[in-house]
């Protein structure tokens, strides 16, 4: 929201950052970040991006890519900021008051904190979905026909009653609920509900889906079919997934960024970020010595 | 004596007590252990002795003063001539309020006859009798429990138990005023009710389309029919009511929603006490801005656009009543839209919902039922309000929807029937305890259906 | 960074939702906009009514006085000269006072003018000039000037609401008087002055002589009753209920009673005063008494709740160490958790008491709207209360009665404010975050 302070935007200065080897312990504001943070396939990309939460700095120079066709992992201990940062892709931070956000956010190479930029159509293309299940307390249909109603991408009824089927079918849940579409949403299981947010989410065909902690709030078994379902969404959106499970990260995402202390501490494909980190803190997390 | 004087003996008596039980406790232990060897703290001892020596003088006292009056009244009807005492209830009533009058030295309505000065005379021997034997039985009881509470003192008396379950027995018996208050609501305006039902009957209470209450005081006046059906009052109750609810409703409802969904914290802490200073004006200063302001306003505004618009319209009195009920609305809302859970507005919002949309769309719609209450709330509170229809209302009973004219309300008549000199029996006076019911169930049942539509809201999401 | 990555239902969506942005702009923006009318609306009103009561109201805390050179004659007064007050009293001092205001106009003379001018003083006049004489019996024998409040319709005049310009018969004081009040106004005989008889005075037919005194006596013998019996019932109850009631059909009977209770009308609760504390147990009317008892049961369902939520914010582990060190259950209560409740339970008393001194309907039912004078001194004698004082001025027609009207009620919201702001210092003072 804060585009004044943009105009290093594009000349980032990661590159020379990835060469660093391993270091300790970061120092303040120093952009350190080690690994590759750009993607194969870029559709959204974060460039020394600052936020305060009124005096407070909850995110210090962090960049970062998300590609096309691929997961991207978010890493790290409680309050390391990266939901916050998850946040600041589709400007959910704009809904809180003391929250301020610096840096140079892009879509497609659209400035998204810029003045061109709407929110509305910034969020209709940047979907969604939050840590604990909210569906609204409406009908099946209702939540997964939201999106398309508010937005008016679809001309008639039929058309509305084609998007909520292909979004439920794509999240996995028409089968379970195709014949009681009419019900409310809220009636179903943990699992079925985070289902049918995700639904909700992909029926304004979003290009990036961003998922805050999905599945904290469910058992192993939903976790299982949410983890399945995003490997299955991979195909057709890029995805950043925030996560507290080490091994949830390294099960669906292709890449992992490992978050501490507001900084982005390193970047990397996931397999390689955990068989070999290149830094002591993502070595101490992810080996289960704090977090 | 005085009432009071006595009830101050009667304390310092119990204080006294709690000193001696205190004391003969201690004595008692004395050589043998020290207060150690009490059941209870030497204290509650001396709670035990003060109760006894206050309690059972106190409830006969406060019956004696509640019950005196109801016997000296069958006493002196008792004393009275055969003849006197076969006269109606009316007329005897009369006749006894002049006798307890001329007993008390004050102005006695027409001619003082024999029997009446004889009769005083009698009350007032019958009055001082009373209270005299009110001092010395009090005064006995209280010093003869003291005694029997001080004798009953020993190391092994549960003085503390026995102390702590008379104080639970007091905090029953307070808490059962709840009860009974309803139960004395409910008694007092159905019995009076009933009588009146006698003489009008139900259906044309109902469903009678006219209200002249003007009964005749005599039997002989003209006009003496009065006419007693209440539908032209439901109506002006209603019209009132609506008018209220149709300025309430959107502006307290649309400030709840700004407050909670727009504003920054600092408007919002400002404005919302500002707003609930309507809710603390008394609502007879409604009721006269209403009267002063309001009515000549719509009046002139009526006048300057050539609509007849009555002095005591419903416009005037229902306009006020809906600024007064505007705070509660908004406070209501505001719970019940601040009790809408984030994550829901968060949901909407990230889909590319504006707050607008998520408002109406998503908050709204989850708030319904507690909104639904707080307005039920409302309207029972706009039925049963008062002081601005009576001050603002008219007091003709007008069959009509129009807002520009004067209609009265279920409250206005209660209040109209029931000051000034009235007998306590004529179907008028009684008409108001039946009205008196028409309001209590309503806004009895309101209240019920809205306590429970808010209650199983909150249950939702807590 | 390449686009051209964009999926064609994402193009779509994007076509689709730009085309509708403006029209959902413009829809938040009203929806906002409403918002902030209704607000401000709200506000308006809070001004408006504050304001009208406010303009109304200023004037009645001054009165026009008239000063009178009476000359006390000894013969006339105290033929005796025992300088007794009791001697004093019995004098004509109607005469006197007109007397001296014949002189000061030698040109009136027939009866009907007489009169007339006379109507310039205040009723109460010869009343207050005996009490100053009776009380400072070394006056008579000498020329006094006193100072005596005027009749209210030229102390409207004097205060500009009467307009002049009105043709003589629409108008409640005549060309003639309007000479007078400017002939003594430039004599210097006139003088407005701050309005003491308002805050001494019991209440009078006539405006210039009525005062809330009396009104705010039996407001405060009411209060004083409703006081020592709602705040310990009340609590008594609350701590029932919270803290050692069973839970059962009985107390959950008694909780809805409660919510219940505090929802009926307040009328309803003077119908029941009526018929049960007056016709059935004979209780006086228009006493404090019965209007206390009545405003009791109305204000107890609110001190319940209040002093109910104060207990349910004291921890339970206070509870739990008091009985655990061997307290009985009324002891962890008296001793522990009702000195750290009581801040609360004494802030719903204030704003249940507030509620009660504002009350005006059930009091109508009980008789207080009787015209009463004298100030009452106890809780039987027949009196009337602020708010109901303020319904019997409302429906004076003298235009006086209006502004003060609108003083008491300035009187009447004082004291509100004045207890809300105790009740909001007390919630500050003692707030507690556990």
């Amino acid at each position: 929201m804060k585009t004044d302070k943009l105009q290093q935007a594009g000349n980032s200065s990661v590159e020379t950052e990835s060469k660093k080897t391993k270091t300790t312990v970061p120092g303040p504001g120093s952009k350190r970040t080690v690994g590759n943070i750009k993607a194969a396939d870029p559709v959204m990309s974060a460039t020394d991006v600052n936020v305060y939460y009124g005096d407070k700095q909850a995110i210090r120079n962090i960049s970062l890519e998300i590609g096309k066709n691929e997961v991207v992992a978010m890493i790290g201990p409680s309050g390391c900021g990266k939901s916050t940062f998850l946040r600041c892709f589709n400007r959910m931070n704009d809904t809180i008051e003391i929250c301020r956000v610096e840096g140079d956010i892009r879509l497609d190479n659209e400035d998204i904190y810029g003045k061109d930029m709407d929110v509305v159509l910034l969020r209709a293309r940047v979907g969604m979905v939050f840590q604990k299940p909210n569906p609204f307390p409406k009908s099946i249909y209702e939540n997964v026909a939201y999106g398309p109603r508010i937005h008016g991408l679809t001309a008639n009824r039929t058309e509305l009653d084609e998007v909520v089927q292909t979004s439920l079918e794509k999240a996995g849940l028409w089968e379970e609920v195709k014949d009681r579409l009419d019900q409310p949403g809220t009636g179903l299981s943990g699992g079925q509900q985070q289902r049918l947010c995700i639904a909700r989410a992909i029926a304004v065909s979003p290009d990036v889906i961003l998922m805050d902690e999905p599945c904290s709030a469910l058992d192993p078994i939903a976790t299982a079919r949410i983890e399945d379902l995003i490997d299955e969404l991979r195909k057709n959106y890029a995805i950043a997934i925030v996560t507290h499970s080490m091994q949830q990260a390294a099960r669906v995402s292709q890449r992992t960024a490992y978050f501490h202390m507001g900084e982005l501490i390193e970047v990397g494909a996931t397999e390689q970020v955990f068989t070999n980190p290149r830094t002591k803190l993502t070595e101490d997390y992810i080996t289960g010595r704090f977090g | 004596m005085q009432i009071s004087t006595l009830t101050l003996i009667v304390l310092a008596a119990s204080a006294v007590a709690f000193y001696l039980g205190k004391r003969r406790a201690l004595n008692l232990v004395a050589g043998q252990g020290g207060p150690r060897s009490l059941h209870s703290m030497p204290g509650f001892y001396g709670a035990w002795t003060a109760l006894w020596a206050a309690v059972p003088a106190l409830v006969v006292l406060v019956s004696w003063v509640f019950l005196e009056p109801l016997i000296l009244r069958a006493l002196l009807v008792s004393s009275l001539p055969q003849d006197i005492q076969s006269l109606d209830p009316d007329r005897l009533g009369l006749l006894l309020n002049d006798i307890r009058n001329l007993a008390q030295g004050n102005i006695v309505s027409g001619e003082i006859t024999a029997v009446q000065q004889s009769a005083a005379d009698h009350y007032r021997h019958f009055i001082s009798l009373s209270r005299l034997s009110m001092v010395v039985v009090c005064l006995a009881l209280s010093v003869l429990a003291l005694a029997f509470g001080w004798s009953k003192v020993s190391p092994t008396l549960r003085a503390r138990n026995r102390v702590e379950s008379f104080v639970k027995v007091v905090l029953i018996l307070c808490s059962s005023i709840a009860i009974l208050t309803t139960v004395g609501i409910v008694l007092s305006v159905l019995f009076e009710s009933l009588r009146f039902f006698d003489r009008v009957s139900v259906s044309e209470f109902l469903l009678g389309l006219t209200w002249s209450p003007q009964t005749a005081i005599r039997a002989d006046q003209v006009g003496s029919s009065g006419a007693f059906g209440a539908v032209p009052l439901f109506t002006g109750t209603l019209l009132v009511s609506s008018i209220a609810m149709f300025v309430a409703v959107p502006i307290g409802l649309m400030s709840a929603i700004f407050l909670a969904e727009y504003s920054s914290p600092r408007v919002r802490a400002t404005a919302k006490p500002l707003l609930e200073l309507l809710a603390g004006i008394p609502t007879v200063v409604y009721g006269f801005f209403a009267a002063l302001v309001v009515a000549p306003w719509l009046r002139g505004l009526g006048d300057s656009s050539g609509v007849d618009v009555a002095s005591d319209s419903a416009l005037a009195a229902g306009v006020v009543m809906g600024v007064m009920i505007i705070p509660f609305i908004s406070s209501l809302s505001d719970d019940v839209i601040n009790s809408v859970p984030q994550s829901l507005r968060d949901g909407s919002l990230a889909l590319g919902a504006t707050r607008s949309e998520t408002v109406i769309k998503v908050v709204l719609p989850a708030a319904l039922p507690g909104i639904v209450g707080s307005v039920l709330l409302a309207v029972s509170r706009a039925i049963g309000e008062t002081m601005i229809v009576v001050m603002a209302a008219g007091l003709a009973a007008n069959l009509t929807a129009n807002p520009l004219q004067s209609v009265t309300t279920v409250t206005v008549q209660i209040v109209t029937l029931l000051t000034g000199d009235q007998e306590f029996d004529s179907a008028k006076t009684l008409a108001a305890f039946a009205l008196g019911l028409v309001l209590f169930v309503g806004t009895l049942g309101l209240n019920i259906i809205a306590l429970y539509v808010v209650r199983k809201y909150r249950e939702q999401y807590d | 960074m390449t686009d051209q990555n964009t999926s064609v239902g994402s193009t779509l969506t994007v076509q689709r939702v730009r085309s509708g942005l403006a029209r959902r702009y413009r829809l938040e923006r009203w929806f906002r906009r409403f918002g902030m009318m209704a607000v401000a609306l709200g506000l308006s009103f809070v001004l408006v009514l504050f304001a009208s009561i406010g303009s109304n109201g200023i004037s009645a805390f001054h009165q026009g006085y008239v000063r009178l050179d009476i000359t006390l004659d000894e013969k006339t007064l105290d033929p005796a000269g025992s300088r007794d007050p009791e001697v004093i009293g019995k004098a004509s001092y109607r005469t006197l006072v007109r007397d001296t205001l014949f002189d000061q106009f030698p040109e009136v003379t027939s009866r009907s003018d007489k009169r007339e001018l006379t109507g310039l003083l205040s009723n109460g006049a010869d009343f207050m000039v005996r009490d100053q004489v009776m009380e400072n019996p070394g006056l008579v024998g000498t020329t006094h000037s006193f100072w005596v409040p005027v009749d209210d319709e030229i102390d409207m005049l004097m205060k500009g609401y009467i307009d002049r310009n009105v043709p003589e018969a629409d108008r409640r004081v005549s060309d003639r008087m309007i000479g007078w009040v400017d002939q003594l106004e430039k004599g210097g005989y006139l003088e407005s002055r701050f309005n003491t008889l308002f805050f001494t005075n019991g209440d009078s037919r006539d405006a210039e002589l009525a005062g809330v005194r009396g009104a705010l006596a039996g407001s405060m013998l009411t209060l004083v009753v409703t006081l020592l019996l709602s705040f310990p019932i009340g609590v008594a109850t609350a701590v029932y209920l919270e803290e050692m009631a069973p839970k059962n059909r009985i107390t959950d009977f008694i909780e809805v009673n409660i919510n219940n209770l505090a929802a009926v009308p307040s009328i309803v609760f003077g119908l029941l005063g009526l018929a049960v504390f007056i016709n059935f147990f004979g209780m006086p009317r228009s006493a404090p008494l019965v209007g206390g008892l009545v405003l009791t049961l109305m204000t107890l369902p609110t001190i319940i709740i209040a002093s109910r939520a104060a207990l349910k914010a004291v921890p339970p582990s206070i509870r739990q160490a008091a009985l655990a060190v061997g307290a009985s259950p009324l002891q962890t209560i008296t001793h522990h958790v009702l000195p750290l409740a009581l801040p609360g339970m004494l802030t719903g008393t204030i704003i249940g008491m507030a509620q009660a001194l504002g009350e005006t309907a059930p009091l109508l039912m009980i008789g207080m709207i009787a015209f009463i004078v004298d100030v009452p001194q106890t809780v039987t004698d027949p009196s009337t209360v602020l708010p109901v004082q303020i319904f019997l001025w409302a429906d004076a027609p003298e235009r006086a009665f209006v502004e003060k009207t609108s003083a008491a009620i300035m009187v009447l919201l004082g004291f509100l404010a004045l207890m809300n702001i105790v009740a909001v210092l007390l919630r500050k003072r003692f707030e507690t975050r556990w």
